[in-house]
């Protein structure tokens, strides 16, 4: 239970924080003196927090699915052809930048969410697969030899054997994916996405730096609260696995 | 090998027929009258006439054949056939300007259409693919990607290819480009080189002092999860006061958007895979090869120079490489706090709908960070090897 108490706080802190940001008006108005509209007020934060944790969960469940899936593809017999270029394109595909990505999705697609949401899920699956295929490769042969040798089907070697031993690996894929993504998400805003990226770049362009301050509290917060969550995630189910591979 | 043993290459039949359907389905290139306005699109039989689609369709046949033949060295002959087509890729656009351009308006340009993306994006893989059947050593990969982009360099500077509107809205800016590539890298490479610098005497603080590294790691991986438009605005404040207040910051450049917050946040960011690296490289250095060191009578600076550091070197190069990367990247998003650089042009771009100035930017971006990736892989390659 105590693992859970850090990420409640910041749960906490974070929604407090969203619902009370317009009544800290004074405090915004020495930041920003000279104007009346110190506080962004074309959406309200938790609007643009509820968009923005809908953006990258979305992309996070279907990156996942998609990367989970494709790394268990190409390390079964059928697949095994397509092992070293799946794992090229995961590592090159790493080395661009993930704003180039968000960029190149508009003349593709067009302005909006979905170009945001297709890059997010694009660029999120790559940590994901490349942690895929180091925790399916990483496993033992013996286990796997061991595991075939009492009488499971493959099916239950990879669901009983194989995913419980790499779930750490990919779990830790995700962890940087979903950090990844909510910076990402956040620059989602040049592209017509609804995100706490809004007030930043409204307040950029307009030069108030009450706005830039609002957004960007926010997005950082987020980022803390779902680092620490992950923090918890880890440490409960690395007691369930504490006698599997280090990574 | 005996040629009856050889299996087909599932792989490259797959990618073949897949490039095939797309480069029918999808647009090749698209007219437009003017900047702006979206135009029209040409499939690939319109975009080039029978002449190109039966070459494009033949070649991504040929691949086929080969991929289900076991012919001998087909790999060999693939890899060329792919290398070729690649560097000859831009003539389609070429063909397709000359077919289609109106010549009676000055401010028609050819966009780049989705096929020809994927149809460029594929052929890169069936290449990446062939070069692994044939175990291609990294000087044979990087002497056909210089072959491609002196290919793709060639055909840019020719006559038939200025109405490309990217390259259109690159002759518009030609001056503006080279300051962007100036200030991008002097952004990029001025914070990785602070950071290593940085990163050197905290991981040496960390050796030292075994109690420094929890502290030390806990806070540059919290600077790594802040979101970089998050750190970037947070920054505008303090360094706008500060500015204000000091009127010699303000003489410097130093104001609260620009090049200083850039500047101070890439190196936050670039502190955590610099310092990871250079401590995790020291410490991993063999307890015995240290003895043998002191064995010999070396004294502890010149076992630290001589023997841990050039042990350390390739796994603190995986560290530049990483920062470097990550921070050309950055650099990019900088450019919304007025730093400059490439993302000026994807932020302007995306501004006015103007595609072809989002790629303008967007490209060379990802082109550097390929580079660095290319030349940094390269050197610790080699820095392994000795």
């Amino acid at each position: 239970m105590r693992a859970w108490l850090a990420p409640v706080a910041w749960v906490v802190l974070l929604v407090a924080l969203a619902a009370l940001l317009p009544a800290m008006k004074p405090l915004f108005s020495w930041v920003q003196p000279g104007t009346n509209n110190v506080i962004y007020t074309r959406d309200s934060f938790y609007l643009l927090l509820q968009s923005h944790i809908w953006l990258v969960l979305m992309s996070a469940t279907i990156g996942t699915l998609v990367a989970v899936s494709a790394g268990i593809f190409v390390t079964r017999p059928a697949g095994r052809d397509f092992l070293p270029l799946v794992s090229q394109i995961a590592s090159i595909g790493q080395t661009v930048p993930p704003v180039a990505v968000l960029a190149l999705a508009v003349p593709v697609m067009g302005f909006g969410e979905k170009p945001t949401l297709f890059a997010l899920v694009l660029y999120g699956l790559l940590p994901i697969l490349r942690n895929t295929l180091a925790g399916l490769g990483g496993i033992n042969p013996a286990v796997l030899e061991s595991a075939r040798g009492m009488g499971m089907s493959s099916a239950q070697v990879l669901f009983k054997v194989e995913l419980p031993l790499a779930g750490r690996v990919i779990l830790a894929g995700i962890r940087t994916s979903v950090t990844i993504n909510i910076a990402t998400a956040a620059i989602g805003s040049t592209i017509g996405a609804r995100t706490l990226g809004d007030p930043v770049i409204a307040g950029l362009v307009n030069g108030n730096t009450a706005y830039v301050l609002q957004g960007a509290v926010l997005i950082g917060l987020l980022a803390l609260t779902t680092d620490s969550l992950f923090e918890a995630v880890e440490k409960v189910s690395g007691r369930a696995f504490l006698s599997s591979k280090q990574s | 090998m005996p040629s009856s043993t050889m299996p087909p290459n599932r792989v490259l039949l797959a990618l073949a027929l897949a490039a095939l359907g797309l480069v029918w389905l999808l647009n090749l290139g698209v007219v437009q009258p003017n900047r702006i306005v979206s135009g029209t699109g040409y499939g690939l039989y319109g975009a080039t006439g029978w002449g190109g689609a039966i070459i494009v369709s033949s070649l991504l046949l040929m691949v086929c054949v080969l991929a289900a033949k076991p012919v001998h060295k087909r790999f060999l002959g693939l890899a060329a056939l792919l290398t070729a087509a690649l560097m000859a890729l831009p003539l389609l656009l070429e063909v397709f300007a000359l077919r289609r351009l109106p010549s009676d308006s000055a401010y028609a340009r050819i966009g780049i259409g989705a096929g020809f993306w994927c149809l460029a994006f594929f052929l890169a893989l069936m290449l990446l693919e062939a070069l692994g059947q044939i175990k291609a050593s990294r000087r044979l990969q990087l002497s056909i990607v210089l072959l491609i982009v002196a290919g793709w360099w060639f055909c840019a500077g020719r006559e038939g290819l200025s109405s490309l509107s990217l390259i259109r809205e690159y002759t518009n800016r030609a001056d503006q480009f080279s300051q962007a590539l100036t200030v991008h890298l002097s952004l990029s490479l001025g914070a990785v080189a602070i950071s290593a610098v940085l990163a050197f005497g905290l991981a040496l603080a960390m050796v030292r002092r075994e109690h420094w590294r929890r502290p030390l790691l806990g806070l540059v991986s919290f600077m790594q999860t802040i979101p970089s438009l998050a750190l970037f605005g947070l920054l505008i404040a303090p360094l706008g006061a500060l500015s204000a207040a000091f009127p010699v910051l303000q003489a410097l450049g130093i104001r609260g958007i620009g090049w200083a917050p850039a500047l101070l946040a890439l190196i936050a960011y670039s502190l955590l895979p610099m310092v990871r690296n250079t401590y995790v490289a020291l410490m991993e250095v063999p307890e015995a090869v240290v003895d043998a060191g002191r064995g010999m009578g070396m004294t502890e600076q010149q076992i630290f120079r001589q023997v841990k550091l050039p042990l350390a070197l390739p796994v603190i190069i995986e560290g530049v490489r990483i920062t470097t990367i990550q921070a050309i990247g950055l650099t990019a998003v900088a450019a919304l706090i007025g730093a400059g650089g490439f993302g000026t042009f994807i932020f302007q771009g995306l501004g006015q709908a103007a595609m072809d100035l989002v790629l303008l930017g967007a490209l060379p971006t990802v082109f550097l960070a390929l580079a660095a990736d290319a030349i940094l892989s390269a050197l610790r390659f080699q820095e392994t090897s000795k």
